[in-house]
C-alpha cells in the first residue's frame, strides 16, 4: 500500500509521536510513504531549533533521521509555517529575518502537495491532536 | 480518475487558524480541479453565522473564503442538522448555501468519498 | 466503504466521541490511543456507550495507550500495536482521524 502521511501537531504533542510510529511501522511493513505533509502545528517538527531535555524523547531529530534514512519526501505547509516562524533560506532572506531555521532535510511548498500527495497514495491518515 | 476528499470542519472561526486552514485545504483541492466535499459539523457550524463582525478581533472576514468555495470549484457543502439544532441555530439564516444533513446522512457521506481530513 | 475512525482526544472533556457515534456507519470501526482510551473506564458512561455499540462496529485501542494508563478494558476491544495500526489502515478503505 501506498501512504500519504499528513502530521498537524507540534512535537510535544503524543500524536507527533504517534505519527512516526506509524510511518516506521509502515516502512517496516513493506509499505511504502508516498509523501509526509506537515501542516499546522505539525511544522514545527521540522524545525531544526528544537531542543529536548536529553533523557526526553527528541522527535524533531527522529523525525529528521527518519526522514533521511529512508529517502522519504518531506514537504511542510510554506503558509502555516511561515505564520509559525519556520523560515528556510529564501523565505529568511525574503522577509528579512535573522534567522532561519527549517531543517535541510524539509521541503516548503504548498497545500497542493498534500492534495498530490493524496492522490498518488491507498491511503491518507493524519495525525494531530493530543 | 481522481480520489475524492471530504474536509469536516469541526472549528469555531475565531479560536485560532483552525478553521481558515481547513477551509484552505478544501480551497486548494478545489483549485487542482479535486472532487472536494466540505462539512461543518459541531462548532463549525458557528462559521456559518452571517452576523459576525470578526474585525472587531481584528480578525479577517473568514466569509470571503467560504464565498469563494463556489467558485474555486467547491461545491458539496454541507453541515449538520444537529449541530445546528444542538446550537439554537437552526433557524438562524446561513452565510453559504449548504445542504443541511441528518447523522445517518452524514455517515452516507462520508461512505462515498474516497478520503477524509476532519479538523 | 467502511472507515476508520481515530480518535485521540479524553471523552471526558472534548466531544469528537460522542459526535463520531453518532455517525459511525454499521461496518465502520473505531481505533482510542491517546487519551481517548480513557472511554474505556469501568464505570463510565462512555465505556457504556462504546458497550452498546452494534456488534458488527469494531473497536480497538492502541495497546501501549491502554498500557500507560492502566486500564481495565471491555472483551469486545481489541487491542493493537503500530504494525496493527498499518493493518487496520489497509483493512478499512480509509482512515479518518478526529484531529
Amino acid at each position: 500500500m501506498k501512504f500519504a502521511i499528513a502530521l498537524f501537531s507540534p512535537p510535544h504533542a503524543p500524536s507527533s509521536r504517534r505519527a512516526l510510529r506509524f510511518a516506521q511501522a509502515a516502512l517496516a511493513g513493506g509499505h511504502e510513504i508516498v509523501r509526509l505533509f506537515f501542516y499546522q502545528d505539525g511544522v514545527h517538527s521540522a524545525s531544526s531549533n528544537v531542543v529536548c531535555a536529553q533523557d526526553e524523547v527528541d522527535l524533531p531529530r527522529e523525525w529528521r533521521e527518519f526522514v533521511q534514512a529512508q529517502q522519504l519526501d518531506g514537504v511542510v505547509c510554506i503558509a502555516a509555517a511561515l505564520r509559525r516562524g519556520v523560515l528556510n533560506d529564501d523565505e529568511a532572506q525574503r522577509y528579512s529575518r535573522t534567522a532561519a531555521n527549517l531543517d535541510a532535510t524539509w521541503e516548503l511548498s504548498g497545500l497542493g502537495q498534500l492534495h498530490e500527495a493524496a492522490q498518488l497514495a491507498d491511503r491518507l491518515v493524519c495525525f494531530g491532536g493530543p | 480518475m481522481s480520489k475524492s476528499l471530504l474536509v469536516i470542519s469541526r472549528q469555531a472561526p475565531w479560536s485560532g487558524p483552525g478553521a481558515r486552514e481547513a477551509l484552505d485545504i478544501a480551497l486548494a483541492g478545489g483549485a487542482f480541479d479535486l472532487p472536494i466535499g466540505l462539512l461543518f459539523l459541531d462548532d463549525g457550524v458557528f462559521q456559518l453565522s452571517s452576523a459576525q463582525q470578526p474585525a472587531t478581533l481584528q480578525q479577517k472576514d473568514l466569509s470571503a473564503n467560504l464565498q469563494a468555495l463556489p467558485m474555486f470549484g467547491v461545491e458539496a457543502l454541507y453541515v449538520s442538522q444537529r449541530s445546528l439544532a444542538e446550537r439554537g441555530l437552526q433557524d438562524q439564516p446561513s452565510s453559504l448555501a449548504v445542504e443541511r444533513l441528518d447523522d445517518s446522512s452524514i455517515s452516507a457521506l462520508i461512505d462515498r468519498y474516497d478520503q477524509v481530513i476532519t479538523l | 466503504m467502511a472507515t476508520l475512525h481515530v480518535l485521540s482526544h479524553s471523552p471526558f472533556t472534548d466531544s469528537r466521541l460522542s459526535s463520531c457515534l453518532r455517525i459511525l456507519g454499521s461496518q465502520d470501526a473505531l481505533l482510542l490511543c491517546g487519551d481517548a482510551v480513557y472511554a474505556l473506564q469501568d464505570g463510565s458512561a462512555q465505556r457504556q456507550a462504546l458497550e452498546l455499540m452494534p456488534e458488527s462496529i469494531a473497536l480497538y485501542a492502541l495497546d501501549e495507550d491502554v498500557q500507560a494508563r492502566g486500564l481495565v478494558f471491555p472483551a469486545r476491544l481489541t487491542l493493537v500495536d503500530y504494525p496493527g495500526f498499518v493493518a487496520l489502515s489497509c483493512q478499512y478503505d480509509k482512515v479518518n482521524t478526529w484531529l
